[in-house]
């Protein structure tokens, strides 16, 4: 059933605050569960044609999958890491394993080119014959204690599982063209690419496949015949980590209209959900099914960060505040979720108000799943200026992303005491204070706010009937800031609508709100400006990959 | 050595940042410079070269010096700035051609008149003395090689592409156009400081746990 939306999308100056945006949650257009259900609708087959890996743990292994069209190998290498070196900082040098996604089977001289490039990483160069290139490190304590119980023919301790979640973590997943591989551009007609960051999302699923088998066979080796394989219920419960940096938060703002797509697509499934004036009774049973399994995921999710041990305590005071309000709640009648959502903002923190927002997608995947094709950028055109836009327009449109921003002292040193640069150091993205560190004439383009009030000052000095070429051929250094500005005529959801620069800006709000998209849980800061996360923990592996197991597997069952 | 032309475009973007140029600038003559690599130009040699003359220092010499009279600066014009002007004002072409002198690197104003031949829907042929070039909007009709500097280049509505060029997936720049482009993007970048190396990616803590 298909309604005609009459609910409106939730106003940009809502969700598009820091705050919210790093609170967000995964949802069924996760790039991860995209993925996994179409795998499974298309019956995708696994192998292992190599798996060469010596007692030490070094060697390479080969895992292919068949889809109806084509095939995609991940090559990976396992090392022998010495601890000092295990770092999950871009300025690393050596991996526990490391990874390519090639387009097809990889033939023994590929897998030779490749052995002699990937494990370099950024210092080596890959082709236009691979996708991506990754590496992944050891969870040290969680992969010792595995592999030790394997080895000694037992299963491990269900509360280590829980603490760590996964065995190894990715750190950068490289994709795009970086360092050789394929332009998404020359990939992105492919059906099964076309969404954002499948490549990626099917390196690191088969990825998780790699780690689970490399531990039974360290186990092996350690333990011969004693060893025992992994309960397929615990490796169910593993993901893949991820640890990521400083350097996600620029993409969401040097992206902003492949973000506005993502953003605005989950906006458009919450509206159409909510303009539902009734919903029937097994709609209300799947949603009331995925809020007790949701309840088990956060009661599991772990951060020794303050920052999130604070909101983890309000989610969890939110849950019960749900469940609460559920007991005295049928959901059926009168715009029950449009209802449930008015009730949130009053009720519930951001985190809480955002797993709401997801959660009500879940009973109407034939409404919501279909936006998939929506998250994508295919629109190129965006980027050139309309020179004939007049200038009282252009100011209207920065007036309407940014008017929060026009009163806002930008001299002020709270206002602008941070600036985003990149270091020579193997050029990681860093940040740092713009009043006690030389980094100012460094400065990356990454405070788009301050930016526009700039240029909107400095448009108050012409003509406002005159066309914005004018302005311009006097002031091309506020190109930048006008592409964006008209950019936001079709991309309402394209500016993150809060101080990047200032004192008090947590970069951990940006890389969330790009992890959630992946469809990321378990959001661990590290620092204001590093995350650990969790991928693919609930997910089949391929031997259980249905599409009765393709989608929910995010939510845990209850009691697992 | 063969680049995707995501790396040509990055690199190209953090060279003319490095170069001089504003971020907007940099944006627009990285898209540019790839667009010359997917036509199998050698977009990466003509930035290289553009770079090297320096115009950042004195951009003003190098602007169009009046937008009503013909488009000249008060020395070299620069690529760049008349390219993007030409992109603005593309509605101009509708009126009829459009007269440049002393273009530095005209090859670079070829995918700027493909942004007006798209917004035209209308082929846009670029000529200085035998060089034509031919776009519409998409696909370009030219030779392998542009001159360096055109004294008078004509840019006008209309005109009947030849055969179009080849597209290419990959951008191959010489070691030596990489080296000059690699030079000008490590300008943006901040030396290493211990300082910045403990504090400035916010990791920290001991990734051996």
């Amino acid at each position: 059933m298909t309604t005609s939306p009459h609910i409106p999308r939730r106003d940009p100056a809502q969700v598009m605050r820091l705050k919210r945006l790093g609170s967000l949650h995964q949802c069924r257009l996760s790039f991860m569960r995209i993925l996994m259900r179409r795998m499974a609708q298309e019956n995708w087959q696994f192998s292992r044609p190599v798996f060469d890996i010596d007692d030490a743990g070094v060697g390479r292994a080969v895992y292919s999958v068949q889809g109806p069209e084509r095939a995609y190998s991940l090559v990976a290498f396992a090392h022998d890491l010495p601890p000092e070196q295990r770092s999950d900082r871009v300025i690393a040098e050596a991996w526990d394993a490391t990874f390519t996604l090639f387009d097809g089977l990889p033939s023994a001289a590929d897998i030779d080119r490749l052995s002699r490039n990937v494990p370099l990483q950024e210092a080596g160069r890959i082709s236009e014959r691979e996708l991506s290139l990754s590496r992944a490190n050891r969870s040290v304590r969680l992969w010792s204690h595995v592999v030790g119980r394997l080895a000694a023919g037992q299963q491990p301790d269900p509360e280590q599982i829980d603490s760590v979640g996964y065995l190894m973590r990715t750190t950068a997943v490289y994709g795009s063209g970086k360092f050789g591989a394929a332009d998404r551009e020359t990939l992105a007609a492919r059906p099964e690419l076309q969404a954002p960051f499948q490549a990626e999302m099917l390196s690191v699923y088969l990825t998780r496949i790699f780690v689970r088998d490399l531990a039974e066979h360290m186990a092996r080796i350690k333990g011969g015949d004693r060893a025992a394989r992994l309960d397929p219920a615990i490796a169910r419960q593993l993901g893949i980590g991820n640890s990521t940096g400083l350097g996600m938060a620029p993409f969401i703002i040097n992206h902003p209209v492949l973000f506005n797509n993502w953003i605005m697509a989950r906006e458009e499934a919450i509206a159409r959900v909510r303009s539902h004036p009734a919903a029937t009774q097994a709609e209300v049973d799947v949603f009331r099914s995925l809020l007790k399994r949701s309840a088990v995921s956060v009661a599991r999710w772990r951060s020794a960060h303050p920052i999130q041990i604070d909101k983890l305590a309000r989610l969890r005071a939110d849950m019960q505040a749900l469940e609460d309000h559920m007991g005295a709640e049928s959901l059926l009648q009168d715009y029950p979720w449009d209802r449930l959502m008015r009730w949130s903002e009053s009720a519930l923190s951001e985190e809480g108000q955002e797993l709401v927002a997801s959660l009500i997608l879940e009973p109407y995947g034939d409404e919501v799943d279909g936006l998939s094709s929506c998250l994508a950028d295919s629109n190129a055109d965006a980027f050139v200026i309309d020179g004939a836009m007049p200038i009282k327009e252009v100011r209207a449109l920065i007036e309407d992303r940014f008017g929060w921003a026009l009163d806002l002292d930008w001299s002020a040193p709270e206002n602008c005491a941070r600036a985003w640069y990149v270091s020579e150091e193997k050029l990681e993205p860093r940040m740092g204070e713009r009043f006690d560190e030389p980094i100012t004439e460094y400065e990356q383009p990454l405070a788009p706010a301050r930016d526009a009030v700039a240029a909107h000052k400095r448009l108050a000095d012409f003509d406002a009937d005159q066309p914005v070429s004018r302005f311009l051929m006097r002031h091309p250094e506020h190109r930048h800031t006008i592409r964006r500005a008209q950019m936001s005529r079709i991309a309402p959801y394209s500016e993150v609508q809060d101080n990047t620069i200032s004192a008090n800006v947590l970069p951990i709000d940006m890389l969330r709100a790009k992890l959630s998209f992946f469809g990321a849980t378990h959001f661990d800061p590290r620092s204001d400006r590093w995350v650990r996360i969790c991928m693919y923990a609930g997910a089949p592996y391929p031997e259980d990959l249905t599409q009765d197991t393709a989608d929910l597997w995010v939510y845990p069952e209850e009691g697992e | 050595m063969s680049l995707s032309l995501n790396e040509m475009e990055a690199l190209s973007k953090r060279a003319t940042r490095g170069g001089g140029y504003s971020w907007g600038l940099a944006e627009e003559a990285a898209k540019a410079t790839r667009w010359l690599c997917a036509q199998g130009l050698d977009g990466g040699a003509v930035l290289a070269e553009l770079l090297e003359q320096g115009f950042a220092v004195s951009l003003q010499d190098h602007a169009l010096a009046d937008p009503n009279g013909p488009w000249q600066g008060n020395a070299a014009l620069c690529p760049l700035l008349a390219g993007v002007t030409l992109s603005d004002c593309a509605d101009r072409l509708a009126q009829g051609p459009v007269e440049m002198r002393h273009v530095a690197q005209p090859a670079l104003i070829l995918p700027f008149a493909a942004h007006a031949a798209r917004r035209l829907e209308q082929v846009v042929t670029v000529t200085s003395g035998d060089w034509t070039a031919t776009t519409d909007g998409t696909a370009l009709s030219a030779p392998d090689h542009a001159p360096e500097h055109a004294a008078l280049l004509r840019v006008e509505a209309g005109g009947t592409p030849s055969t179009p060029r080849a597209h290419h997936s990959r951008a191959t720049p010489a070691p030596e156009t990489q080296e000059v482009l690699n030079r000008f993007a490590h300008r943006i970048y901040a030396p290493a400081t211990e300082e910045s190396r403990l504090l400035g990616a916010g990791a920290g803590l001991s990734d051996n746990d």
